[in-house]
């Protein structure tokens, strides 16, 4: 009876799957079988944390902070230089410009920021900092997790459906996207550095002597070409214009880059501070408002308490001057600094025009800014592309041969064995019904090397059989009667399937723990299969024997 | 009554395995030694353990090697290798270049821009692309070595605790046996070590070691039915009863995988080339190897303990 209702489960289950069902179709089973990436299309990336960038600039914002700070009890202090020696532990120097003042800021600072940073050298004025080693680990607890945020945030926002993001060991994390059609844009989306910094915008030099600037690079070759990296380009201007860029300045860009060709179209330079003022991680969130009375959108964004000092500070001093907002090196917007924002509260109005335009850019901005409130540097490890008719391709190629070599399996059986052969055949087609429903149950992923290993699971579950044929026959041979024979088989039989079922999962479990993506799909058929055998192979072949012989009375089964 | 069975053996057919075990167990070391050999010195890496850039695409109209080869190094790429998928008239390659971390970023996008504007006349499809850092793909090839340890580890406590320790060493060994000779077919036919070659690996891990546990499994049986007779007895009475089932599953398992290798399609036909080597050796070792070790350690371990 349970085989009965476990069978019409399983067939129920697959239906879906096998006649292509809409997800609203009146059937009371909706759910199909994953596709994983190699059989559907899409795009398979493992990211990685560079860690070390990430101190350096954790290290420098809370020295940064601590300028800050010490300004607020009179101790006027400069950020000084990096020091990457051991690259896992970058300092910066911070010089304390009054030289009887430096035990009062060394103080202040154990104050403030003991559990974060450490004091590692100093010579007269010259302090030497670096990070809590306990505060390293909170970093490194807190990257990942809040880099598969923003990559998700990302993603939600390019909307792929069902994303699949999760992070592996503590510096990577690997994201899924399959049936993704435009891969370029999806990789640039996530793979973006989101480095956010606010920098105050030198007016002073006017836009035709820039422009002047800028074609004076051309002229001496220095042109942007395809495919370079912008900020390759951003370098050898800066380096071409040293001698008239003033001090602490350096030239950023406001590209933008066109929608359907991705070329960059046209690109605006603006003199910037060379060090942020206000870094991503000063800003807790931003999000798209609506101004209610004149029905314009904006962006609000919200400073973590830290920030808002800063910022209030920082837009203090720069009254009337712009502030840019740089992404990535890139300048996405530099609003007027109106007045002196307190409250750790500020807007990006964005004028008039055409509202669906204002709302699209609004968005622009506030996505920039919330993936930037994360200054981790994601690098691509892996990436494996597929494209949705090479899944289409493979999927039939494989099933077919699967089909092909399962027959090939059957008549084998159903000649050596006869009519317990077609018994034999009857429990491997249900196996193969159990694995696939199993699949559908658990929500598990189909790959291609999955398909291989539903291939494999029916060549290996014939053992089963098998084992228990022989050892009958074995039986038989001995002029024991049928019946006695089959029971015997039976008996002896059992443990053997066990074993040689157990040391084949053995090997599974150590390649599901090793193999991601489609060798994980492999590893996961591999082992349901060999569920799905002991139980097969073992239990309902008995069920059937049982059965022939209680009802087929006096008649031995062809064996 | 006589019942008729298709039978390929002789029931109660004796065979003396264990009389030429010297022969063959000194055929299967050098075949051991030479396939590490090949191993460590030749050994194919794809993509997955080496790093670089794999491509594959298809074109509409006929295109030819040399061109395609000339593209990628006209678009600066280094190390490039092209071969022909499938038949001419599919027009599909595979296209390799070497990837390292400075261009890891942009790779994909390179590639796709340097065949687009070369081939868009001709109707470029790209497939199918992957990309793996050098030090992804060094981490990756550790991780695989280290899942086939575990397995081989897991399955020698398994077997011990199963049967007895003595019988352990054995397993393991035939085991250990067929995986390097495998993996040395791999590197003596240059066919390409990937990830999925790993998978298929502990696949014949898990496959091989069954024949193993049932001739195991025979010799403990008896062993209790007629204690006195010596080890290689019992060896030659079990492996000789249960010679039929293994030549059966071999056979079957070996027919799945065939049909698989010739008909599933390049994606994995490699896998299914390890698969039908792995059954192949992993057969004659069950026997040849597992048992030839198990009496050895018999003779050299529990015969100095008897001594002493």
């Amino acid at each position: 009876m349970f085989l009965i209702f476990l069978t019409a489960i399983s067939i129920m289950a697959i239906i879906p799957t096998l006649f292509k069902f809409d997800e609203d179709s009146k059937f009371p089973i909706t759910s199909k079988i994953n596709m994983g990436l190699d059989l559907q299309g899409g795009l398979y990336m493992i990211l990685g944390i560079d860690f070390n960038n990430v101190y350096k600039d954790e290290i420098k914002g809370y020295l940064r902070k601590a300028e800050y700070e010490l300004s607020e009890q009179k101790i006027e202090s400069k950020l000084g230089e990096l020091d990457v020696r051991i690259p896992t532990d970058p300092q910066y120097t911070l010089i304390i410009s009054d030289p009887k003042k430096v035990e009062e800021a060394k103080a202040k600072i154990r104050e403030y920021f003991a559990n974060v940073i450490r004091m590692t050298d100093e010579s007269g004025a010259t302090l030497k900092f670096g990070l809590q080693d306990s505060w390293k680990d909170y970093i490194e607890s807190q990257s990942v997790s809040k880099s598969i945020e923003v990559v998700r945030n990302r993603i939600d926002e390019f909307g792929v459906t069902e994303p699949e993001i999760i992070s592996q060991g503590k510096d990577r994390i690997i994201v899924q996207l399959p049936g993704v059609k435009d891969i370029e844009r999806a990789k640039e989306l996530i793979g973006k550095t989101a480095k956010l910094e606010f920098k105050i915008v030198n007016d002073e030099i006017s836009a035709e002597t820039l422009a002047g600037w800028i074609k004076r690079t051309e002229e001496a070759g220095i042109v942007y070409k395809k495919g370079e990296r912008f900020s390759d380009y951003m370098s050898k201007v800066n380096e071409f214009l040293k001698a008239d860029l003033p001090k602490d300045y350096e030239i950023a860009f406001q590209k933008t880059v066109s929608k359907i060709t991705n070329e960059i179209e046209a690109k605006v330079p603006f003199l910037v501070d060379v060090a942020p003022r206000i870094t991503g991680d000063d800003l807790a969130d931003a999000s798209v408002q609506i101004d209610q009375q004149k029905n314009e959108p904006y962006v609000s964004m919200n400073f973590k308490s830290s920030g808002a000092k800063l910022f209030e500070k920082v837009t203090g001093e720069n009254v009337g001057k712009r502030m840019a907002v740089i992404l990535d090196g890139n300048v996405y917007t530099a609003p007027n600094i109106i007045a002196k924002i307190g409250g750790g509260r500020a807007q990006i109005t964005l004028g008039t025009g055409n509202y669906n335009a204002l709302l699209q850019q609004a968005k622009d901005i506030a996505l920039v800014l919330r993936a930037g409130a994360l200054p981790v540097q994601l690098d691509f490890l892996e990436q494996r592309i597929v494209g949705p008719s090479l899944g289409q391709d493979s999927i039939s190629r494989a099933s077919w041969a699967s089909i092909i070599s399962c027959v090939l399996v059957f008549i084998f059986a159903i000649i050596y064995y006869r009519l317990s052969g077609a018994i034999a055949v009857i429990t491997l087609v249900l196996n193969v019904l159990f694995v696939l429903a199993c699949l559908v149950g658990m929500g598990a992923t189909l790959t291609l090397p999955g398909i291989a290993g539903i291939a494999l699971t029916v060549g290996m579950a014939v053992d089963g059989n098998i084992i228990i044929y022989e050892r009958i026959r074995e039986e038989v041979r001995k002029k024991v009667s049928f019946y006695k024979s089959v029971e015997a088989g039976f008996d002896n039989a059992f443990w053997t399937i066990l074993d040689a079922n157990i040391t084949t999962a053995l090997a599974g479990l150590c390649l599901l723990n090793f193999g991601t993506g489609p060798v994980r799909g492999f590893a996961v058929t591999l082992l349901i299969g060999l569920a799905a055998t002991v139980y097969t192979s073992y239990f309902v072949s008995k069920i059937f024997f049982e059965f022939y012989m209680t009802k087929v009375e006096g008649q031995d089964l062809s064996i | 009554m006589e019942k008729k069975m298709f039978e390929i053996l002789k029931p109660g057919m004796k065979i003396d395995f264990t009389s030429k075990m010297i022969y063959t167990s000194s055929i299967s070391a050098i075949l051991v030694i030479l396939s590490l050999i090949g191993i460590f010195t030749s050994m194919n890496y794809g993509v997955d353990f080496r790093g670089g850039a794999e491509i594959q695409t298809k074109f509409k109209t006929k295109v030819s090697i040399d061109g395609l080869r000339k593209t990628m190094d006209v678009a600066q790429f280094k190390g490039v290798s092209v071969q022909t998928i499938g038949e001419a008239k599919d027009n599909e390659f595979l296209v390799k270049v070497q990837a390292d971390n400075s261009n890891l970023n942009e790779i994909s996008q390179k590639i796709s821009e340097a065949l687009i504007s070369a081939y868009a006349a001709q109707g470029v499809e790209i497939r199918k692309v992957d990309i793996v850092g050098p030090k992804a793909g060094a981490e990756l090839r550790n991780s695989g070595f280290l899942a086939i340890f575990w397995a081989l580890m897991a399955i020698l406590i398994y077997v011990g605790i199963r049967f007895d320790f003595k019988y352990a060493p054995g397993a393991v060994i035939a085991l250990f046996h067929d995986v390097v000779i495998v993996l040395g077919i791999f590197s003596l036919t240059g066919t390409e070590f990937t990830l999925q070659i790993v998978a298929a690996v502990l696949a014949i891990v898990g496959y091989s070691v069954n024949d193993t546990v049932i001739i195991y499994d025979r010799i403990r049986e008896h062993e209790a039915q007629y204690p006195g007779l010596d080890i290689k007895t019992h060896i030659n009475n079990a492996a000789s009863e249960t010679l039929s089932r293994t030549i059966i599953t071999s056979g079957a398992t070996l027919l799945s995988c065939l049909g698989m290798y010739f008909l599933g399609g390049i994606a994995i036909r490699d896998f299914f080339f390890a698969m039908s080597l792995g059954i192949i050796v992993g057969t004659y070792s069950s026997i040849y190897v597992a048992a030839a070790v198990t009496i050895a350690f018999e003779k050299f371990f529990l015969g100095k303990k008897k001594a002493a």
